[in-house]
């Protein structure tokens, strides 16, 4: 039977688009003794290491956890590194989750990151050759079909840019902070792949983030409130095959059904109070509202549409400024579990949403075709109703 | 309608996982189809061999590694061979299938699901192994200098000759003895009956290290079931229990490290309970033939006469399905626990460069 | 194929110092306790605890304290004739490091012997800055230091690819040149894929020769997005066009990565009825197809044009986007 887990320690890095003076070891170091600092431990004290990011062209070093093993702490001790595209960080973070529901491990430092300035991420997405279309262009088409299947009106999708860069303002570590954004700005901004505008679309960042997994004696003996794993799931279907529906992947909506079960939500609009959605092209947040279950196929773009996704609306949607503010591929699906960990534990600082209790994690990779997610919760057992 | 989330238990034991059937390709030098091919084939011959539905499986996971082909993101097609439709629960760790074992062995620990589909794939010979490897080293002050696998075994195996721990001809016995037992393995690349002699009097290619004494360059694949509890009983006759399973990693470091010894190695050992009975088999993954004798001194697994049979198949120096190569291991050993030639067998798997990281684990038949 | 890519890599005040060191003609290492380690790290080895930049100049001479002569170098050594790499231990250091010995031939190498260190002309704070020979060997060398600390290094990675076609992608591929396109219909399902991937992945079953079939080259545009090309090493476009999947008649999955330019892209929709014009014969290029990326099109289809038939629905169109 599995344990319980929580989030005991939280860290991450100042994102941007080029890490200050830092190796690749300074790197995830910052965040892992960030974590490390926020639990009250050292490296010493931590059973063993999981790392996850995306594909090791970002930087080119193979197989990373063979050069950061000192770095980490981890000689002598297990350490393992994941790797599922686009949504590593949440897929790794549910790794880390998964070790120490298994009683085997008390204690798991679990780091995600990317330094993808070292290399080039349009070269490494377009597989190193020219004309790639990157991720932007294999989605927008797909962004096109939601837009004419929903009857969305065209500025939801500024709206979302607008909403997650100015959350970003009040988020120290997120790397993009346009003081001046605004609706006007985003339709001007170049178009990338329509219909994306180039403000729409996340940026190309350094950073780590890491967290400390703790099992329940764990959690109650830590320094800060816990944040609970409730629950978690993955699923993963073809990027293609005949009759795909790309706009809403069954993936997505399996994996949301199977967390909500886990966690016994039957109601995720109105029984979870904010979620990390892992939206890099802004169009995504009414999608994955609708392929998630939160609102009926056709509404989403409703209700971002109606403000509640807005900060302090009934529906707060990256709240931390999400992946339209900070794109460290690697780790920008462990940030948005993070992100709904710091919520839940009261520690968003300025953008803390008012008395959030229960908040969901996300990240989706690939052709939309691996999703990964978490529910945590300040209550080990919340009740749902 | 109240939704309750289920209330969970604390763990007190262990539960007991068995790998219940094995496949793997055969190592080849050259495949002509794509690397989902080779899974595809795995993944059918397991199926057929317990009769389960691919949904049987609750969890897969995979290892595999994008850079042995240079190509980021070249995991993601190889979920063609094990089948994503409807969506599975799946995931992917960029280390040997070994490593997605163990992932797997955690994951059934957690009592919701029962069974798990575990994958393990490579083609080297797209790539020049020796050119990819290196960027596997410390980025700033060691892959500039393309400072690959090979480069650091013979490096290895001069710190054990000067140390008296081993000579050129005990090298060459173990490639002989390797090739040897090859030839009763259906699968293997490289097997033939050559002479210690005939061996010693090749050139040196990374001095002390002979061409032989480096793995072939090999495609392949290879995949395990495993299922928790009674279950497994239902599907093999004899399963392959898991009694204990560890690994460690070492410093990167190579002045940090005693090249003539795993220390990682031993603590897994130990921690797996190597020692807590005796060895009938051991599948040990060596690359290079002087890490046959650092591995069995950390397993304790000495050589000579009437101890554990090391590498019946030939292990790696007869075939070296990179990412498959360690989780070949296990399917070896399991295949004698279920023909009952073995009660009690070690699957080792290593990863980095002179044996950097490594995963132990113990099976066992029952009686 | 090559991949192929320049990194440029920050490095840190540590590993900075210690390139910055070796483009300036010394080698440092960085107090541990009481140990001095080589190459120098940013946190101590045995509890990862935060280190303090401690240097300490180490060398130039050291011992060998393990070595590999390597007969047939890569093209990624530092050397393409036959050298060492060793485990020196440098004067001053107490922890050996990895580096390369040109000693000439195997007889002048031996565990214990003597190495000194010697500098490239031509030097960029890169640990290939330096290398090492038999002590009796090194001459005296003026190095003039750089001015400003070392903060990024580069390395070019470059790996070559050479795999063959698969036979289904081979015949795909002559298929082409022969101004056919050849997708295979799956025994299982019935449904056609092109190009294939020699497998129906649905249904988990290989496909062979006899599978294979002529697909209409024409159908109709199933997705598609207008890029503006974002420059990155190794791009050749530079101007705008549009990014397409077609569904081909009588086929179960689209054609993608098709490119559209110039005057072809205004009126592009979803349900545009094309049709391939093929290049001519001898104008037709598939020597650069591989097994992975989309099917070589451009190289044979001149254009993609539109045959003025009433649009195909979009509606299920949207289902053979990818």
């Amino acid at each position: 039977m599995a344990r319980r887990s929580a989030v005991v320690g939280i860290g991450q890095t100042k994102y941007s688009k080029r890490a200050k003076d830092q190796s690749i070891d300074g790197l995830v170091r910052e965040a892992a003794i960030k974590a490390l600092d926020d639990a009250g431990m050292t490296f010493a004290d931590i059973d063993a290491i999981v790392i996850g990011k995306a594909p090791d062209a970002l930087e080119g070093v193979m197989m990373p956890e063979l050069s950061l093993a000192d770095a980490l702490g981890a000689v002598g001790k297990p350490i393992h590194r994941v790797h599922t595209a686009g949504s590593v960080g949440a897929s790794t973070a549910i790794t880390g989750a998964t070790m120490v529901e298994s009683g085997r491990y008390d204690k798991v430092l679990v780091v995600c990151y990317e330094k993808q300035s070292d290399g080039n991420a349009t070269w490494a997405l377009s597989g190193g050759r020219s004309g790639g279309q990157g991720a932007g262009g294999t989605f927008a088409p797909w962004i096109r079909s939601y837009i004419s299947r929903s009857g969305a009106p065209e500025h939801i999708g500024w709206k979302v840019a607008v909403k997650d860069r100015l959350n970003a303002l009040r988020n120290p570590n997120a790397h993009l902070h346009l003081k001046d954004i605004s609706i006007e700005k985003v339709k001007e901004s170049p178009m990338l792949w329509d219909p994306l505008h180039f403000l729409e679309s996340c940026p190309s960042s350094d950073g780590a983030a890491a967290v400390v997994i703790g099992s329940e004696e764990v959690a109650l003996a830590a320094p800060t409130t816990p944040a609970w794993i409730i629950a978690h799931a993955k699923r993963t279907e073809f990027g293609s095959f005949p009759g795909r529906d790309t706009v809403r992947p069954q993936a997505g909506v399996d994996c949301s059904a199977a967390l909500y079960k886990k966690a016994g939500i039957t109601n995720p609009l109105t029984q979870i109070d904010c979620a990390e959605l892992y939206v890099p092209f802004s169009w995504y947040e009414p999608m994955w509202l609708e392929g998630h279950g939160i609102m009926p196929e056709g509404e989403g773009w409703k209700l971002t549409d109606s403000g509640a996704t807005e900060l302090t609306g009934s529906f707060p949607v990256n709240p931390s400024g999400g992946v339209l503010s900070s794109n460290p591929i690697g780790a920008s699906g462990m940030i948005r579990c993070l992100e709904a960990a710091n919520q839940v534990r009261g520690t968003a600082g300025d953008y803390q949403v008012d008395g959030a209790r229960v908040a969901l994690g996300h990240a989706y990779g690939g052709a939309a075709q691996y999703f990964a997610m978490w529910i945590v919760s300040s209550d080990p057992d919340p009740v749902f109703s | 309608m109240t939704g309750q989330a289920p209330s969970i238990t604390r763990v007190t034991e262990p539960r007991d996982v068995a790998i219940v059937a094995v496949s793997q390709t055969d190592s080849h030098r050259s495949y002509l189809e794509g690397e989902p091919t080779l899974i595809m084939q795995c993944v059918n011959d397991l199926l057929a061999r317990t009769g389960l539905d691919r949904d049987a499986l609750e969890f897969t996971i995979a290892g595999s590694c994008d850079y042995l082909s240079g190509m980021p993101f070249a995991f993601v097609a190889n979920i063609d061979g094990v089948g994503a439709w409807p969506p599975v629960y799946e995931s992917h760790v960029e280390m040997d299938g070994a490593w997605a074992l163990n992932e797997a062995w955690f994951r059934l620990q957690c009592g919701d699901i029962d069974t798990a589909l575990v994958i393990g794939s490579g083609k080297s010979s797209p790539g020049r192994p020796r050119e990819v490897f290196p960027l596997q080293t410390d980025p700033y002050t060691m892959a500039p200098l393309g400072l690959d696998p090979v480069s650091m075994a013979g490096i290895q195996a001069r710190a054990l000759v000067d140390a008296g721990l081993a000579t050129e001809a005990d090298f060459a016995e173990i490639v002989s003895r390797s090739r040897r037992n090859a030839l009763a393995n259906p699968h293997a690349q490289v097997a033939n009956d050559t002479s210690v002699k005939d061996l010693l009097a090749e050139p040196y290619f990374a001095a002390p290290l002979r061409r032989h004494d480096l793995p072939p360059i090999s495609d392949g694949a290879a995949a395990v079931i495993l299922v928790a509890g009674d279950r497994a009983r239902e599907i093999a006759e004899r399963p392959a229990w898991i009694r204990g399973l560890d690994h460690r990693i070492e410093s990167h470091h190579p002045g940090l490290r005693d090249l003539t010894t795993s220390a990682s190695t031993a603590l897994a050992a130990k921690h797996a309970g190597v020692a807590n009975g005796p060895i009938d088999v051991a599948e040990v993954m060596v690359n290079y033939s002087p890490e046959e004798v650092v591995l069995r001194n950390a397993l304790g697994i000495p050589p000579g006469e009437g101890g554990a049979v090391v590498n019946p198949s030939g292990g790696p120096l007869a075939g070296h399905p990179v990412m498959a190569t360690g989780l070949v291991r296990f399917v070896e050993v399991a295949q004698r626990i279920f023909d009952g030639s073995a009660d009690r067998g070690v699957a080792h798997a290593s990863s980095g460069p002179c044996l950097q990281q490594n995963l132990v684990c113990v099976l066992e038949g029952e009686a | 194929m090559k991949i192929e890519y320049p990194y440029e890599r920050t490095t840190g005040p540590v590993v900075g110092a210690f390139l910055g060191a070796l483009r300036d003609g010394r080698i440092v290492g960085n107090r541990c306790g009481d140990r001095v380690l080589v190459p120098p790290l940013e946190y101590d080895p045995d509890t990862a605890a935060p280190l303090d930049l401690d240097l300490v100049d180490v060398g130039p001479g050291g011992a060998v304290t393990s070595w590999t002569w390597i007969a047939e170098p890569t093209r990624k050594h530092p050397f393409q004739h036959p050298f060492a790499f060793a485990l020196i231990l440098l004067d001053g250091a107490d922890v050996p490091f990895v580096h390369a010995v040109d000693a000439g031939s195997i007889d002048a190498m031996s565990t214990g012997m003597r190495v000194s260190a010697q500098f490239r002309d031509e030097r960029s704070g890169a640990v290939t800055d330096v290398y090492f020979v038999p002590e009796s060997a090194a001459v005296a060398q003026t190095i003039t230091p750089g001015q400003e600390p070392v903060t990024m290094t580069t390395h070019l990675i470059s790996l070559e690819v050479d795999e063959p076609l698969a036979p289904h992608r081979e015949r795909f591929r002559a298929g082409l040149q022969e101004g056919k396109i050849i997708g295979q219909r799956s025994p299982a399902s019935g449904k056609v894929y092109v190009p294939s991937r020699g497998y129906d992945a649905m249904e988990r079953v290989q496909m062979t020769e006899a599978d294979d079939v002529v697909c209409s080259d024409r159908g109709a545009i199933s997705s598609f997005t207008e890029i503006t090309p974002v420059q990155y090493y190794g791009q050749e476009e530079t101007e705008p066009y549009v990014r397409a999947s077609i569904l081909l008649d009588g086929t179960d999955s689209p054609i993608i990565g098709i490119d559209i330019r110039g005057d072809d892209i205004a009126g592009v929709r979803v349900g545009m009825r094309v049709q391939a014009v093929w290049r001519p014969a001898a104008d037709r290029r598939t020597d650069d197809m591989d097994n992975r990326w989309g099917g070589a099109w451009e190289s044979v289809i001149e254009r993609w044009e539109p045959t003025g038939e009433p649009d195909d629905d979009p509606r299920p169109l949207q289902q053979y986007a990818f």
